[in-house]
């Protein structure tokens, strides 16, 4: 603090109290010298004596006296006066003084909090260029993001543009796909009606060829009995034949003896000439009878052959019968396959497109395309969604990144604004500030200018100060200034924020929609491979191939074969013992040779016709016994199924699974063996049950009848079915 | 390996034709016995890929996978073979209960310039013995098949190719929603086999 101290005012020659009366008076006054030093001590204090010196020598003393007396007392109250002015004065002075004094240290305190004010402003000032550093680098950044994100928008559009125009190959594909099911269809439909003739055409000639077998074998059954009479007529006629032969031989040895008993008469009797010729003719005649005998002999064997034949015709017809339960089986298995194949037609329905076995593997194929097609598809969506990953992990990334600078950006923007805060708070504290002080100068200004012009420092002081505070409120005018271009950088910002935050967001939604996007194609993936693992092939470029004979074939097939090989045997056999025959009678064996031969070319074109019959009778039996099977259901109310089994001791047994129509679950069922016409019960958990187990041992054991057991179940279950 | 070249890693399509139809022999002779479709004493034990593999005796299956082999190499050389499938069925039903798929992608290349690719024995067997045990595994998980079997073989061909004589076409024989397991796979650079077993489901596994 720099104390200024007034400089003196008057240089004085002598020390003086400043009290003294002529101390003061000598200031201003002339001074008699010869006076003074008498005066004084006559009617002053003893302090005048120290101006002896003074002191007038003249004689006019006495003469001035009075004069000098009036003075000396107007002169002293003028000193009073003055005294008291000088002490007021100086007093005012000393208030001045300290006002002065008072206002510097207010002044310097001002100056040291601009100084500080300034220090601050820079700082701030330094604070505000970096954030806006920052501001600007974040911005860049952001836009940088931003140009990214938008070339990744495009991409994902573009993307989209792709799925949506393979969307629209889709459904075109399902269109041409739809006009293909309506289309086959048809075809389908075609088929059927095609099929139900055929079936009714078979019926009809089945009921034709059954009708006709059946009378082939009446008529069969009538010639053997025929050939049987005949034979038997015949082997009588032989007997007869032989008896007469012999009786023939008897009389030819007889008339031979006779004759040679005659040749010595024969050149004499005429007569015996006569009865020679007789006996030559009876001869000739029974000659023609033994060659008729041997006819009927030969016949007899034809007859012998064709018993034997019939034989085996008998035979082999048994073995058809014996086939006949086979049949059975067959239909069974035709019947199961024709379940089967509606099982499959079902399902060939069920699948979209397909409406025959036929147009299958055209929807294979179809399908094996699409599925080619999809994998390939599958192939690219994966890579698109591998990279729609990877782009959506640093989308993520980025948007975590933008999230946290956005989070970042707000704090630092209420930061800002905090700052901004205070800094207007401390504005308007500097601005309140400055007005007081300038109140306060104004006001020293004004006593200043009441006080003397020795002020003139203070006044350039002033000066300085003012200057400085408009200095200052210029730096402040700045500050507001670049505070209201931060102001609107840090909305223009915010707003930027709040776009890209919107952005963001929908990069989030269209992420989400990628990723179910993802999923769905990653199921559509699944799907497919299971189907090429089901072992599904596209018919256009496979086809599936086995081998001819393959086992199963081939164990039916060495069966036959045995069979085939027994029955070679036979024949060879039979043959033999034809050859054999043929040897012993000449020319009856070539004509059964012929016999036989065409024999067997119609046995043979009759085989054939009876397989082809026999092919027929088992659809139409699969077909009668389904409606038998379907018929029984509705009428006595029971599900019928048959099966072979075998017990321990390797006897098979037909075993008869009855269910109810009104079964309340799959566990009641009633099982039954047959046996050489017996049939049983066979306990299981339905018959064990007590209510069953007592009918079973009232109907079955005691009164001997499963159809009044069977209908007394069967009302039961319609009971509980309806009354509950 | 019947023309394998004098230097050992160099495989030629012949070879790879010849190790993979000689491959199916085994898997198929493996299945037989693993899945139980003929008796035990019918097959015998010789080493095979480093494994105790069984053979059967049967003079009729033996035949009938001689025939089938050979006829797989032959459409292997020609790189037309997609798939041979070894299916199980019923006896009785004819229904099909298992299907063993040998998938086979053809290197074309190779096919078409004949040019050979290079990959050591001693990796491809290692390859083979892995399938081998897997599928001498399968037993643990695959549904028991407590009645009489057949089974047949399908070869799923190239449209082009003409049927031979003793083949005709067939019906792909699908089980209708079948369990499957995929099994390892091995590849001689020219052939590359993926083994994958499908199964009928079992019912006590739905209840």
């Amino acid at each position: 603090m720099i104390v200024r101290t007034p400089p003196p005012k008057r240089p004085r020659s002598e020390t003086m109290p400043p009290e003294s009366p002529s101390a003061a008076g000598s200031d201003r006054r002339m001074v008699i010298y010869e006076d003074s030093p008498l005066a004084a001590p006559l009617h002053e204090s003893p302090q005048q004596q120290h101006s002896d010196h003074l002191l007038c020598t003249y004689q006019c003393r006495q003469m001035v006296k009075s004069e000098f007396l009036d003075a000396l007392s107007s002169a002293e109250k003028q000193v009073c006066d003055y005294q008291s002015r000088f002490e007021t004065m100086n007093e005012n002075f000393s208030k001045v003084e300290a006002e002065r004094k008072k206002f510097l240290d207010q002044f310097l305190y001002a100056e040291q909090e601009l100084a500080a004010a300034k220090g601050r402003e820079q700082a701030l000032q330094e604070q505000l260029l970096k954030e806006v550093n920052d501001y600007q680098e974040r911005f860049r950044k952001q836009i940088q993001s931003q140009s990214d994100l938008e070339v990744k928008l495009h991409n994902e559009m573009n993307l989209r543009m792709k799925a949506e125009s393979s969307v629209a190959s889709a459904e075109e594909k399902t269109s041409v796909l739809e006009r293909k099911l309506n289309h086959i269809s048809e075809s389908i439909e075609r088929e059927k009606k095609r099929l139900h003739n055929e079936i009714e055409q078979l019926k009809r000639e089945s009921k034709l060829s059954v009708s006709r077998i059946s009378a082939d074998l009446e008529r069969m059954e009538c010639r053997a009995k025929n050939a049987e009479k005949e034979s038997d007529l015949l082997k009588e006629q032989l007997d007869n034949l032989k008896k007469q032969l012999t009786e023939c031989l008897h009389q030819k040895n007889e008339v031979e003896q006779k004759l040679s008993s005659f040749t010595f008469q024969e050149d004499s009797s005429t007569d015996s000439n006569i009865l020679v010729k007789h006996l030559q003719e009876e001869l000739r005649n029974y000659e023609a009878e033994v060659r008729e005998a041997r006819k009927l002999r030969s016949s007899h064997e034809n007859i012998e052959l064709l018993k034997e034949k019939l034989l085996e015709e008998k035979g082999r017809r048994e073995r058809a019968e014996a086939e006949l339960p086979k049949l059975q089986e067959f239909q069974m298995s035709m019947k199961k396959l024709e379940d089967e194949l509606s099982s499959w037609k079902l399902m060939i329905s069920e699948i979209p497109g397909v409406s025959c076995s036929e147009d299958i593997p055209v929807k294979f194929a179809a399908l094996q395309k699409e599925v080619i097609d999809s994998t390939m598809k599958v192939g690219d969506a994966s890579a698109r969604l591998k990279q729609l990953e990877v782009a959506l992990d640093a989308a993520l990334s980025e948007k975590q990144n933008a999230e946290t600078e956005a989070a970042l950006v707000k704090e630092k923007a209420a930061v800002s604004k905090s700052e901004v805060k205070r800094i207007e708070l401390m504005l308007s504290m500097v601005t309140e500030e400055r007005d007081k002080l300038r109140n306060l100068l104004n006001e020293f200004k004004r006593m200043k200018n009441d006080e003397a012009g020795d002020e003139v420092v203070s006044g350039t002081l002033v000066q300085e100060l003012e200057s400085s505070l408009a200095k200052k409120e210029f730096c402040i005018k700045e500050m507001e200034s670049s505070l209201h271009v931060q102001k609107e950088v840090n909305t223009r910002q915010y707003e930027e924020i709040k776009l890209l935050n919107e952005k963001l967001n929908n990069e989030a939604r269209k992420i989400k929609s990628l990723e179910r996007e993802g999923d769905r194609l990653r199921s559509e993936i699944a799907l497919l491979e299971s189907k090429l693992g089901h072992g599904d092939y596209s018919a256009a470029n496979t086809k599936v191939l086995r081998m001819v004979n393959t086992l199963a074939v081939d164990n039916d097939a060495k069966q036959t074969i045995e069979a085939l090989r027994t029955e070679l045997q036979k024949t060879k056999e039979k043959l033999q013992a034809v050859e054999e025959l043929k040897s012993q009678s000449g020319d009856a064996g070539t004509l059964v040779d012929s016999y036989i031969s065409g024999k067997i070319t119609q046995l043979k074109e009759q085989i054939a016709t009876l397989e082809k019959r026999e092919e027929r009778y088992k659809t139409v039996f699969a077909d009668r016994i389904s409606v038998f099977r379907r018929a029984c259901c509705e009428l006595f109310g029971f599900k019928i199924v048959m099966d072979e089994h075998q017990r321990s001791n390797g006897i098979p047994v037909t075993r008869f699974t009855l269910q109810s129509i009104y079964a309340q679950s799959d566990d009641e069922k009633l099982e039954f063996e047959y046996e050489s016409g017996n049939t049983t019960i066979l306990a299981n958990d339905y018959t064990s049950q007590p209510e069953i187990s007592r009918q079973v041992e009232i109907f079955i054991r005691k009164m001997n009848s499963i159809p009044a057991f069977t209908a007394n179940l069967t009302v039961e279950s319609f009971n509980r079915r309806t009354l509950s | 390996m019947a023309s394998r070249t004098v230097t050992k890693d160099i495989i030629t399509l012949r070879g790879s034709a010849a190790i993979v139809s000689e491959f199916f022999g085994y898997a198929a002779n493996s299945i037989l016995y693993n899945r139980g479709l003929y008796p035990e004493e019918s097959f015998v034990k010789v080493k095979k890929y480093g494994l105790p593999m069984l053979l059967t005796q049967d003079e009729s299956v033996k035949s009938f996978i001689t025939n089938v082999t050979a006829q797989l190499s032959e459409w292997l050389e020609a790189g037309k073979l997609q798939r041979i499938v070894l299916v199980i069925m019923s006896k009785a039903t004819n229904e099909v209960l298992e299907r063993w798929n040998f998938s086979i992608e053809t290197d074309s290349e190779v096919v078409e310039k004949g040019v050979s690719r290079e990959k050591s024995d001693k990796e491809i067997m290692r390859e083979i013995q892995a399938i081998m045990r897997q599928i001498a595994s399968s037993i643990t998980y695959l549904p028991c098949l407590d009645e009489a079997c057949v089974f047949d073989v399908l070869a799923y061909t190239d449209k082009d190719v003409a049927v031979p004589f003793t083949w005709i076409e067939s019906d792909p024989k699908l089980i209708a929603n079948p369990q499957m397991v995929k099994l390892h796979s091995f590849d001689t650079k020219i052939h590359k086999v993926d083994t994958l077993v499908s199964y009928k489901n079992d019912e006590w596994d739905e209840q």
